[in-house]
């Protein structure tokens, strides 16, 4: 014979009979691709967002503005042309840029970025871009030219106030990129947004500018790090959740083909082809269900994407295209991923078939003591991780500030990971205690030994139920005491009616108008000032810290809320008042490991400032660190320029908020964006907070879903066998309508028993999101909140979840004709 | 064709080693019958195990038309078991997710030489015409065991090696199995070892043996 | 010349130094020279008749495509060590005066000049040069990054300034000041005789075919001032060399480079000489002119014949073969010269490079001057 071709047919004979398994049970093999699938679905979704929102901070950090310092003035105010040629005629190197938002037609919002080629620091990525020939006599003179990103070329192309575009793929998104005098055009301004120097080129500035060093400002893609490993966190847990269903299906159709194997082997099949067909087998399911879940994943991204887009720019104040733009290595990863996850499922099973014992064939399983091997294994493990996470847990609570996001996602791993792999032990535990209460009630004690056998088989999707609904829980209790905490601090630090910002000439008219009304308790008026943070030897850091001025009025003293103040609450109001303290937000606390009692080193236009601080505040939802300071004190030693005037009205039957709203606009022509209703930032706020937990509670939504899945696939495939072993107790004379009772009946008790488990879990989960995960991802720590309504919907979830993956086998038990139970029962 | 030289294989079991076979020689000629008798646990299974190559003995060496199998690789045992032999079990062992017809042709397949027309007139003869497109649940006790002598046949091998072919079967059926194996047998010009604890099996082979306590001894019909 | 060729120079440097800000220096840059190179249509044309008033023509002309304010000088240490000093301002109109175009004028920033300045120190030993670029902004006279004001004269672009101290004085006494990352320079330089205008009355032609620039020059200022190399002062005296030159017709394709000399002599004569490589009369020979000054000022120009300068030695600088040293004849005034660069390495190495270095002049006279070499 011709070795050649009979290895060929050997293997194809091998894998064909291999493989007919799955064309006479194809549920086992829909539940395989669909585990494939919506682990690789929701994996390569995140991953999609992710990598689509890396791209844009990668254009964004590639644009010159991103590589050169900037010097703005002192109090945010934008520099004239004066401003810029006094420097430059100082021999300065700086160059102008102007910045600002136009709106198109529709939704399309622009940057605009006017630039002075002639000046611009010459390393920038600017110089890097391709042009034609006469490019810049077409720069700078008439029709002009401007450079935009790919993503909004189109909707651009229509606006007839814009130059000609050139789509460039470098900018990020949402950018354009022109000549100076067309900005300033276009914005219709005739001052400049800032001035840009190249690093290491030595200024001599005025005080009443101040410079900013670029390697000081935290890139885009530094900033929205812990949001991106949030969602990788979330696309991982389905990952896992997926592959729980892929293993449970691989397992289940690896025990029923046992028999199957050993013959081959007896037929002839050497070893080592069996295992090359069944990794083949693998291999071609992955590659369908990597397909496939790409694809959706594809699709589930576009459809969160928007939302993404617009959390990281209300948080972060970044762009990211809301569109998808996919690097090649992101198809590449996501087949890897779900190739490596299937293959992770599938080795046990190769590892077994590789290991066959020929002359086992036919012989009875070693059921139970395979299972108590096998969770004495899975509790040794587990109990492993759940010490990891403990002392990780530990150590990230007594560990001073910064902490390690990862630190934090390994601990949260660990503890979901060894909590599930105790689950089936616990579940066994508890139905044997409760099967020997229930000597009396043989129909019950039946039931729990019966589910007890079934542990195996259910455990898998028993483990995925518990991570999806301790994840549910935690990531419930943490949005929804967000939610509380953040509401209250809304109210509190939102506590005029009206916020009014007059024009710097109307200032002091406004002020003194507004005084006069009857209706007004109390004006509270707030500046802004930057001023340049210096360490301790009095050095510049680079950094700029945001200063905040407000009138410690009473009615502000009162609700303004405090984290942590030097003796008492009132003390420190007395020190911000009347002496130099100011107050830090939690951000900068954190970041600079500061305390009440530190002090603080910024370089004000007179010089050096050192203020103590006095309190610490929370300041949820603000990416920098931030100081708080009387205004007037702001004016004095920063030169701050009025702001805002915030105005509280007296709890008067009488107020009108509206009469005073129309006054102003009459008066002084304030109205839009310069006098706003207290209610209105309210709501902005609100929204914006909704919509950084509207993905999170998705994926969540999600995960739950596959989690149900995983055990409607399980139920569904082992159907058969489970008849089989039911007829038994129909032909003993258990009716058809009990045993459909029994099998939900165990179903919803396990799902009960692992909600049970959940319940810890999931509050365990929580108090790490709050005090962990959120103060390195974000600089702030939330108070733990549990809601005992979320925990009984934990419960009933699991219940309705089990209940529903149950529905269907049961239905079908139900339908199942007396005589087919009769074969099923000869048969057995 | 078969040669059994000092086969030895001893299992350890908590009461101390078990011999279950201590010096086995046996020869079987081309084309001859042989009929192995004993009690249940007397090692003929083991005996048939270690013919087809699925064990190695202790001691002692098996030599398949003068090829030692114990010499040979996992592989090559595997090649010479889909190419030269034939299995029947009492169990069956049929593969529930192949129809009749592609059980049948299973091995001949594995093998790399499926005949179209042998496995048809196999199917003929074993009075399983016309059930190609069943699965084997579908099928009776005697037409399953049928189709496993079919399926060890097709492939056309030099030995068969059957373990109680008719333990699962009434008489009837039983002998109707057995008259059916001889013939097919004769026609294809193989050797048979066929290992039964019954003398109404054993009768109508060339010769018969009986193994006890791991021993064998000549033993006439 | 220098200076017409110069005009090439210019619209190089100009296009080839924003594409070092802006565009990739490669070969799609040559696009923009091959605009410049167009007839210069809607620009003013300089020609012969006409006449040169002052101090209204120290200032720009924007109605030219080009022009130039070209500050050379030759200086010595207490010590008798040789330094050098270029300061030069470029202005090119990139469009002519808006007739049909949209409105200028609504923005400071929408304006049609473009403004580009050298300067560099020649040591003993080495050299040390920078640049800058500017666009003119519609502001008032005196305003801007950069420009130029005729009376009371200033240039400047950023800190870089040619100024005169006072308005009547014209160009007679002036500062210059340079400062960049390895050098700075504050000069004061006093005029010790007139103006001279080059060519016919101040036209000075470039080729045969007649086209050419306005051109006058202030050759005899004297020097007084300090170098400072990386911080160090240094004081400095000698002779100075100021160009202005504008015009809008750019030179035909063949011309490919030109030399160009500017010497004091010891007996206090200047002269002015250039050499136009492939511009001459059947476009394959080269396009000689100068000028011959008195120490009084009285010019006589010099026409093919009464002028030869030949090559002598040529040196390795930058990667390109350059010759350092030349013979120099003007048969009227029994001159027969060697010039030779103080050293070769006075190359500019700015977004278009060229060689501008002093000079030493032996042989029937001796004296010293600037030498710039361009398309090698």
């Amino acid at each position: 014979m011709m070795p050649g071709i009979g290895n060929t047919g050997l293997l194809r004979t091998t894998w064909l009979t291999l493989f007919s398994h799955y064309r006479r049970h194809p549920g086992q093999l829909a539940m395989l691709l669909l585990g494939l699938w919506v682990a690789s679905a929701l994996w390569s979704g995140v991953q999609a967002i992710n990598a689509s929102a890396r791209d844009s901070y990668a254009r964004a950090e590639a644009l010159f503005s991103a590589s050169l310092d900037s010097v703005t003035r002192r109090d945010n105010q934008p520099l004239s042309l004066e401003d810029y040629l006094a420097l430059r005629r100082a021999g300065m190197p700086v160059s102008p840029l102007v910045e600002g938002e136009l709106s198109l037609s529709g939704e399309t919002t622009l940057r605009v970025i006017g630039i002075d080629p002639l000046t611009l620091p010459g390393e920038s990525s600017l110089a890097r871009q391709q042009s034609d020939a006469s490019a810049l006599r077409d720069w700078i003179l008439p029709p002009y030219r401007a450079r935009i990103a790919p993503e909004q070329a189109k909707a651009a192309r229509d606006d007839p106030r814009l130059p000609p575009l050139e789509a460039d793929p470098n900018l990020p998104p949402g950018t354009l990129v022109t000549d100076i005098g067309v900005a300033q055009r276009l914005l219709n301004v005739e001052t400049l947004s800032r001035l840009v120097v190249a690093p290491g080129r030595a200024l001599d500035l005025p005080p009443y500018l101040v410079r900013q060093l670029a390697a000081a400002l935290a890139s885009p893609g530094q900033l929205t790090d812990s949001f991106h490993l949030n969602l990788t966190a979330m696309g991982l847990l389905a990952l896992i959740v997926g592959l729980f269903i892929v293993h449970a299906a691989l397992g289940l159709a690896l025990e029923q083909r046992l028999g199957m194997l050993r013959t081959l082997r007896a037929l002839g099949v050497p070893g080592r082809t069996l295992v090359i067909a069944l990794a083949l087998e693998l291999l071609a399911f992955g590659l369908l269900g990597a397909v496939l879940g790409i694809v959706s994943g594809v699709g589930l991204a576009r459809l969160l994407l928007p939302d993404v887009a617009a959390s990281l720019d209300a948080l972060y104040d970044t762009d990211v295209a809301s569109n998808l733009a996919l690097p090649w290595y992101y198809w590449l990863g996501g087949l890897a991923v779900t190739l490596g996850g299937l293959f992770s499922a599938g080795l046990g099973m190769l590892w077994r078939a590789s290991r066959l014992d020929i002359l086992a064939l036919g012989k009875a399983q070693a059921w139970r003591a395979r299972l108590h091997r096998q969770l004495r294994l899975q509790v040794a493990v587990g109990a492993v991780l759940l010490g990891i996470a403990a002392w990780l847990g530990w150590r990230l609570g007594h560990q001073p500030a910064p902490q390690e996001l990862a630190l934090g996602f390994a601990m949260v791993a660990a503890l979901l990971l060894g909590a599930s792999l105790w689950l089936p032990s616990l579940l066994a535990g508890g139905l044997g205690l409760l099967s020997r209460r229930l000597h009396s009630r043989p129909h019950l004690q039946w039931a729990l030994a019966d589910l007890q056998l079934q542990l195996p088989r259910l455990q898998l999707p028993m483990m995925a139920l518990l991570l999806a609904l301790s994840a549910n829980l935690g990531v419930g209790s943490m949005v929804g005491g967000f939610r509380l905490t953040f509401l209250d601090w809304l109210d509190q630090r939102l506590l005029a009616d009206l916020y009014v910002r007059p024009s710097e000439v109307q200032h002091a008219d406004v002020v003194a108008w507004l005084e006069g009304q009857d209706e007004v308790q109390v004006l509270l008026e707030a500046r802004h000032a930057e001023a340049p943070l210096l360490n301790v030897e009095g050095q510049d850091t680079g950094r700029s810290l945001a200063l905040f001025g407000i009138t410690p009025a009473p009615v502000m003293r009162q609700s303004w809320p405090l984290l942590e103040s030097a003796t008492d609450r009132e003390a420190a109001w007395q020190a911000l008042a009347a002496g130099d303290a100011v107050f830090i937000n939690e951000q900068l606390a954190r970041r600079d490991g500061l305390a009440p009692g530190d002090t603080l080193r910024l370089r004000g236009p007179q010089g050096v400032v050192t203020p103590t601080i006095a309190a610490i505040y929370p300041d949820y939802g603000n990416p920098r660190g931030e100081a708080v300071l009387p205004a007037s004190r702001l004016a004095d030693q920063f030169a701050a320029p009025p702001g805002s005037l915030g105005v509280v009205l007296s709890p008067l039957p009488s107020r009108d908020v509206t009469r005073i709203q129309a006054a102003l606009g009459e008066r002084f022509g304030l109205s839009g964006d310069a006098v706003v209703d207290q209610r209105a930032v309210k709501h902005t706020a609100t929204e914006v907070f909704e919509r950084t937990f509207a993905i999170t509670q998705a994926l969540n939504a999600l995960t739950l879903a596959v989690a149900g899945l995983a055990l409607l696939t399980t139920l569904l495939a082992q159907a058969g066998a489970r008849r089989a072993q039911l007829a038994p107790l129909w032909a003993l004379g258990v009716s058809r309508r009990q045993l459909v009772g029994l099998q939900f009946g165990q179903l919803v008790s396990a799902a009960a028993g692992t909600a049970l488990l959940a319940v810890p879990l999931g509050i365990g989960l929580a108090w790490a999101l709050v005090s962990v995960i959120n103060v390195a991802a974000f600089g702030w720590r939330l108070p733990l909140h549990v809601f005992p309504g979320q925990v009984a919907m934990t419960i009933v979830l699991a219940v309705v979840v089990a209940g529903l993956a149950a529905l269907l086998p049961a239905w079908r038990l139900w339908r199942v004709p007396p005589r087919q139970l009769l074969q099923e029962f000869a048969a057995a | 064709m078969l040669q059994l030289i000092n086969l030895t294989k001893t299992y350890p079991t908590p009461q101390g080693p078990l011999h279950v076979l201590d010096g086995i020689d046996l020869h079987l000629a081309p084309g001859e019958s042989l009929a192995l008798m004993g009690e249940s646990g007397s090692g003929k299974s083991t005996l048939l195990h270690l013919a087809a190559g699925l064990d190695t003995p202790d001691r002692g060496d098996v030599l398949l038309e003068g090829q030692s199998i114990a010499a040979l690789s996992e592989p090559r045992r595997a090649e010479l078991r889909r190419q030269r032999l034939g299995l029947v079990f009492q169990q069956f062992h049929l593969v529930p997710s192949l129809s009749v017809a592609d059980n049948l042709t299973l091995q001949a397949r594995l093998a790399g030489r499926e005949d179209v027309d042998w496995a048809q007139h196999l199917l003929a003869r074993l009075g399983l015409a016309g059930l190609n497109d069943r699965y084997p649940e579908q099928l009776s006790g005697g037409q399953q065991q049928r189709l496993a002598i079919g399926r060890a046949l097709a492939a056309r091998p030099r030995l068969l090696l059957a373990d109680e072919p008719t333990g699962n079967l009434d008489e009837a059926a039983a002998d109707q199995v057995l008259d059916l194996l001889r013939e097919l047998i004769e026609e294809s010009g193989c050797a048979l070892l066929l290992v039964t604890h019954s003398v109404r099996v054993a009768g109508p082979l060339d010769r018969c043996l009986h193994l006890q306590r791991g021993r064998l001894a000549e033993a006439g019909p | 010349m220098k200076r017409s060729t110069l005009l090439l120079l210019l619209a190089l440097v100009i296009v080839a130094g924003l594409a070092k800000v802006y565009w990739p220096t490669d070969a799609s840059t040559q696009a923009g020279y091959a605009g410049l190179g167009e007839q210069a249509s809607g620009f003013a044309q300089a020609g012969p008749g006409q006449t040169l008033h002052f101090p209204e023509d120290h200032g720009p002309h924007p109605d030219y495509r080009i022009e130039w304010w070209y500050l050379t000088a030759n200086l010595e240490s207490a010590d008798g060590r040789p330094f050098g000093v270029q300061w030069t301002l470029f202005r090119q109109a990139l469009a002519p005066k808006a007739g049909n175009r949209e409105a200028s004028g609504a923005s400071p920033w929408q304006d049609r000049q473009l403004w580009m300045a050298h300067a560099a120190v020649s040591t003993p030993q080495g050299h040390r040069f920078a640049e800058k670029f500017a666009r003119g902004m519609a502001l008032p006279a005196g305003q801007g990054q950069a420009g130029v004001t005729a009376a009371p004269f200033a240039a400047w672009i950023d800190d870089w300034t040619l100024i005169a101290e006072e308005a009547e004085s014209g160009l007679d006494r002036l500062t210059v000041h340079a400062q960049a990352d390895d050098f700075a320079y504050r000069l004061a330089l006093t005029a010790q005789g007139p103006l001279v205008r080059h060519g016919e009355g101040g036209f000075s032609q470039k080729s045969a075919d007649g086209q050419g620039s306005m051109y006058y020059s202030q050759p005899f200022y004297r020097v007084e001032g300090t170098l400072r190399l990386d911080g160090e002062p240094l004081s400095v005296t000698g002779r100075a060399w100021l160009d202005r030159e504008w015009s809008s017709q750019l030179l035909g394709r063949a011309q490919h480079g030109w030399d160009w000399f500017s010497l004091h002599l010891g007996n206090g004569a200047k002269l002015m000489a250039f050499r136009l490589r492939g511009g001459g009369e059947d476009d394959t020979e080269d396009y000689l002119s100068g000028s011959w000054i008195t120490p009084q000022g009285e010019v006589s120009a010099l026409a093919k014949g009464g002028l030869r300068l030949t090559p002598v030695e040529t040196r390795d600088v930058a990667g390109r073969e350059l010759p350092t040293t030349w013979r120099v004849e003007v048969p009227d005034r029994r001159l027969d010269v060697t010039v030779s660069a103080i050293h070769p390495d006075q190359w500019m190495g700015t977004s278009f490079p060229y060689w501008e270095g002093m000079v030493t002049v032996r042989g029937s006279h001796t004296g010293k001057g600037y030498l710039e070499m361009t398309g090698y």
